[in-house]
């Protein structure tokens, strides 16, 4: 026990010597410490500057950004000191700044997001749908700008007519026109496809005889409560931008039940409220069970 | 039950494995729950086979109540024999709001018409397909139930799926198709394989495609092991954008099992070390097949690891982009 704790000290004690001795051999790897400190001190100027060179090409987008009016009523306009070429540049890069923000904002009210691709030659949009409030799937568009604007990648199912669509609004000319179509019959047809799953979740007493992938035709048995008829209700979604039937039709071997009052109420209801809530009416009324 | 529904069922017994027989016939349905129990299905296929004949034969089954178990055992496991894709165009107006007892009708409609003889069923499966199984017979001959033609086809979508389809019933098939659907041509797709879920899921889109972002990707784990660090280091970058690459041109996660692709060159031969080949003015004929079990995650494996180059040539790219796996390469327009 005496000779590990004289041990201990003894390597203690040459522990430190060895310290000592290299701390001295450090006063000459000063020199270039500093070096080193100083090319650090560089590097950061530089950035700084960098950094000070964007604020002031961003400050100068701000003053182009505000409205033209103000800028006139400010008279600021004397006092962009630059020359017309990088002016010209300057508006440039204002108008694509503020573009890109307006995009930014669009998307985040729940319209289409688009990037660039490929150097500039391609865009990639991307399409959200949603349905009363919650947001369903995205799909994705990608175009070819050169040599002509052409549809190429995307995963939108085949039963949405993306070529005639594209066939209908000039792709080379109007864009614009052509994704706002493709996003009306996405979001319809996410919405047609949101009210049958929530005709099958929340009415498991009607039994869904006919639907199709693109969700424009439903048939629905429905269940007359006093002598357990039943009811075919067809349901056709003609016009594939809209949520709501276009038509609706009663068919039950006994011919009153289409005629009378209560089902020609409930058929103009089906046309005007989505069918999952309509079908809740028509139970609470007790037109079926 | 006579002698060509016995027969039918027995060969039919023959193609249904033995885990899959109980299932299949709970779902035919045509044998009292009585009559199923007291089949033994520890016993030889052989064996099963002989007492369901001899019970189908109690119920008074026919070769239409044969024909309906084939029919329901094909829909189950469609992955077997050869899939032919073909592709509808030139839709009519109305061709959006064609629904199914118009599309039943009129199929059975039109092709009674152009041939007699031919027994059609149609049947819509939960995923929203609609089965059509035609035996096909002649003005002569009765429908020849032993080799059906089996129909694949998503209302409202442009392609129709086609399974044992003879090169003389084609174009009676193709017509009666095209008519009922509202369309006005029909024409082959290049797309062919034996899992028809794996071509149905590439022309459906039914597989997670990889498309730029504006948000980059996220980091990767990085690696423990020091030296490994290194390597990663170096080759970090070009990995990922290989991945990247790979990724947006095949698709991620499970891809849709595709099994060969073929193509069919007919350009001019260059190899600028054999003349005698260079030479000639014909265009050297060839052609490649790849086989796989998946072939596209194979395709992905190659790009990712750089066994093919990146970006991907428009060669392999195609397979997915086009949802086709047979192309003829001519040296005016490669498979256009």
């Amino acid at each position: 026990m005496e000779g590990a704790s004289t041990r201990g000290v003894l390597c203690h004690l040459s522990l430190l010597e060895v310290q000592a001795r290299s701390r001295g051999s450090q006063v000459p790897q000063q020199p270039s410490r500093v070096k080193e400190l100083k090319a650090k001190v560089e590097a950061l100027t530089s950035q700084r500057d960098q950094l000070k060179a964007e604020l002031q090409i961003h400050k100068k987008l701000q003053k182009l950004r505000a409205p033209v009016d103000k800028r006139r009523e400010d008279g600021e306009d004397e006092e962009m000191d630059v020359d017309s070429e990088s002016s010209e540049l300057f508006h440039l890069m204002a108008r694509h700044s503020e573009l890109t923000d307006l995009l930014h904002a669009h998307n985040l009210i729940g319209g289409y997001d688009a990037i660039t691709t490929n150097g500039g030659k391609g865009m990639c949009f991307s399409l959200a749908t949603e349905y009363e409030g919650a947001y369903l799937d995205t799909y994705k568009l990608e175009l070819n700008l050169k040599p002509k604007v052409r549809i190429s990648r995307h995963n939108i199912p085949p039963f949405i007519p993306l070529n005639s669509l594209a066939e209908q609004s000039d792709l080379q000319t109007d864009v614009r026109a052509f994704l706002a179509t493709v996003s009306q019959h996405l979001n319809a047809f996410a919405g047609r496809k949101q009210q049958l799953k929530l005709v099958k979740e929340q009415h498991k007493s009607i039994e869904v005889m006919e639907s199709n992938l693109l969700c424009s035709i439903l048939v629905l048995m429905f269940t007359v409560p006093k002598d357990k008829t039943p009811l075919l209700c067809t349901l056709e979604y003609t016009d594939h931008t809209r949520c709501l039937p276009t038509r609706v039709h009663l068919n039950c071997q006994d011919k009153l039940v289409p005629d009378s009052p209560n089902w020609k109420k409930n058929c103009s209801l089906l046309k005007e409220v989505p069918v999952h809530r309509a079908l809740t009416a028509i139970k609470k009324a007790s037109n079926i069970v | 039950m006579d002698n060509l529904a016995k027969h039918l069922l027995q060969r039919l017994m023959r193609r249904i494995p033995a885990s899959m027989l109980q299932s299949t016939l709970d779902k035919w349905g045509r044998l009292t729950a009585e009559k199923r129990k007291s089949l033994d299905f520890t016993q030889s296929k052989l064996t099963i086979t002989q007492e369901l004949v001899a019970l189908c034969e109690e119920s008074e089954l026919t070769v239409k109540h044969i024909t309906e178990l084939e029919m329901i055992y094909v829909t189950e496991n469609p992955n077997q024999g050869m899939w032919h894709t073909f592709q509808l165009l030139d839709p009519e107006d109305d061709a959006h709001s064609v629904e199914l007892m118009q599309f039943k009708e009129q199929f059975k409609s039109h092709l009674s018409e152009l041939k007699r003889n031919v027994s059609v069923k149609i049947k819509k499966h939960t995923d929203e397909a609609v089965w059509i199984r035609v035996a096909w017979g002649d003005g002569l001959s009765r429908p020849n139930h032993l080799k059906a033609t089996y129909v694949v086809h998503y209302l409202q979508t442009p392609y129709v799926f086609v399974n044992a389809l003879s090169s003389k019933n084609k174009p009676l098939l193709l017509q009666a198709l095209t008519l009922s659907t509202k369309h006005q041509q029909i024409k082959a797709a290049n797309l062919s394989g034996q899992k028809l879920t794996a071509l149905r899921d590439l022309l459906m889109r039914q597989y997670q495609q990889v498309f730029p972002t504006k948000y980059p990707s996220p980091l990767p784990e990085s690696d423990q092991s020091i030296s490994k660090l290194r390597i990663e280091k170096v080759q970090a970058e070009a990995s990922a954008n290989r991945h990247r690459m790979a990724g947006e041109t095949f698709g991620d996660g499970m891809l849709p099992a595709l099994q060969s692709a073929f193509f069919q060159l007919e350009t001019k031969f260059k190899d600028p070390t054999n003349e005698a080949m260079t030479q000639r003015d014909e265009p050297f004929i060839c052609s490649v097949k790849f086989s796989s079990s998946n072939l596209l995650e194979s395709l992905r494996h190659c790009a990712s690891s750089g066994i093919a180059s990146t970006p991907v040539t428009p060669l392999l790219s195609s397979i997915p982009l086009k949802g086709r796996n047979y192309f003829v390469i001519t040296n005016n327009v490669p498979n256009a």
